[in-house]
């Protein structure tokens, strides 16, 4: 098969790519401030595609990450083997999406791509030690700096802007807490302008590194303007597309997350992810909000973490990687058979993607899968007023014990 | 492990936590002093100086500190584009 027509397969399927993620991802930036009342869904959403497109053009660092430092020199990267690493991805990736299990797109891009490497060329073609640090590293790292910068902040917001009960009855004030709602509008597009930088670049990353091994461009220094502009417009296509899954937000984990609580989270998620991207570390967007919000549930006074759920979450990220590159590995051994095993891999991934999509379109209804993984995040954290509800009947019951006790004391 | 830029994972984390913290702190004095405007904002309007004083002082306050905080989200912004910053 003409290696040009892989190329222009494997740019297809990258945009196709891009286009999941943001369909995906539209929820971490936006689903706080909808949830507390910050922005209606719809414009909500139209920021966020916006701040996205915006994002992609800030830097190509992240991208250089996958060209550049992914793949050993001297390995002779194929375009079956790219093309291999994606479908693996996206396999991996659908698949989770379609069980619910947390995940994260960007590790399952990674992860395909390493497992396909390792099938063509070992493990001498994997440039490790700069995974390590750019990928492996960050991915634990960051989500827990989100979520202590977020603890921190959310206490920060609180004492400053706390009031003595006797000065609320005095001067008949409020705390003004309801002002951070404005604070969202900015913050929360700084989270969409921090996804479509990190995010996006992963896809020019990919389709550049393509690009070398088909020949059309000597090595991945360099990200070519058309690169940018389709992965830019392609994440904010699907960010825009993804809008409609938002407006169930409402009524979930994440509503007990109050306008101060919101705006520390999302402005710890969008530094973070804008200061890691900065240094080519390629990390999940969603698993640094997901930190950001079990930081600020516990930042509030009486917040209770469960970490039976937190466990699960835990054990899905680590999982993403490993599984991913297994997927991507075997979709390299079925290239390695020839044009007939690379047609093979790319009518089952489009088999699975078309099977998934229906039956989920079918199940559109039902409210037992999580919108987002930020959302499983928000139910990580016990607030305050959860523990009451929680307590109250136990309470009751105990008053009504005592008060028993005491009349029969009287008597 | 050879090699790994550990300063980069300490100017992360370090810039995360001040940027964060300043941003977060300085809406937070915002809302503070918005507030305190607001509470004299009746007194004011009845023609008392002092409440009047105090409301005008709180939003200058108020204004100030929203300033500084966008200013440092500009500034954020503005060292992670290379092609500016460089």
């Amino acid at each position: 098969m003409d290696p040009l027509f892989i190329v222009g397969l494997v740019v297809a399927i990258a945009l196709f790519f891009d286009f999941t993620n943001g369909f995906h991802d539209t929820a971490n930036a936006m689903a706080t401030p909808i949830a507390t009342g910050a922005l209606r869904p719809k414009v909500a959403v139209g920021i966020a595609a916006l701040m996205n497109l915006a994002g992609a053009f800030l830097s190509t660092t992240v991208a250089k990450t996958i060209s550049v430092d992914m793949i050993n020199p001297g390995v002779n990267i194929t375009a079956q083997m790219v093309f291999a690493g994606l479908t693996g991805a996206i396999l991996w990736n659908l698949t989770t999406w379609f069980l619910g299990l947390p995940s994260s797109s960007s590790h399952a891009l990674f992860g395909g791509l390493i497992g396909s490497t390792m099938a063509y060329f070992g493990a001498e073609g994997v440039n490790f030690v700069k995974m390590v640090e750019k990928v492996f590293i960050p991915a634990l790292f960051a989500p827990v700096v989100a979520g202590l910068v977020a603890f921190t902040a959310t206490k920060v917001a609180y004492i400053i802007t706390s009031r003595s009960q006797a000065e609320r009855k005095a001067k008949d004030i409020s705390t003004g807490r309801q002002k951070f709602k404005v604070g969202q509008i900015f913050s929360s597009s700084l989270v969409a302008l921090s996804h479509g930088t990190n995010d996006a670049q992963k896809t020019m990353g990919v389709i550049t590194l393509v690009l070398v091994a088909g020949g059309v461009q000597t090595n991945g220094d360099h990200v070519q303007l058309w690169v940018v502009l389709s992965a830019a417009i392609a994440i904010a296509l699907g960010t825009y597309a993804g809008g409609w899954r938002i407006i169930k937000t409402l009524g979930t984990g994440l509503s007990e997350i109050k306008p101060p609580q919101g705006f520390a989270a999302e402005v710890s998620t969008g530094i973070t992810i804008l200061a890691s991207s900065k240094f080519g570390f390629a990390l999940s967007t969603t698993q640094v909000a997901s930190g950001s919000v079990i930081g600020v549930g516990l930042g509030r006074k009486g917040g209770v973490v469960r970490w039976g759920k937190a466990g699960q979450i835990f054990t899905g990220w680590l999982l993403t990687l490993p599984a991913a590159g297994l997927v991507g590995a075997g979709s390299a051994y079925l290239t390695m058979q020839g044009d007939w095993g690379l047609i093979v891999d790319c009518i089952l991934t489009f088999a699975v993607a078309a099977a998934i999509f229906t039956i989920s379109r079918r199940n559109k209804v039902s409210s037992t899968n999580l919108l987002s993984e930020v959302e499983g995040a928000s139910e990580v954290v016990l607030s305050a007023r959860q523990i009451q509800a929680n307590a109250k009947s136990q309470k009751k019951a105990e008053a009504k014990a005592k008060q028993k006790g005491k009349k029969k004391g009287k008597k | 492990m050879v090699n790994i830029d550990w300063n980069a994972f300490i100017t992360v984390f370090v810039s995360a936590i001040a940027f964060t913290t300043l941003i977060v702190a300085c809406f937070s004095l915002g809302v503070r002093f918005l507030t305190n405007a607001q509470n004299s904002a009746p007194k004011a309007r009845k023609g008392n100086s002092k409440a009047q004083q105090a409301e005008s002082l709180n939003l200058v306050g108020a204004y100030l500190f929203f300033a500084v905080c966008l200013s440092a989200l500009g500034y954020g912004i503005w060292l992670i584009v290379p092609f500016v910053s460089h």
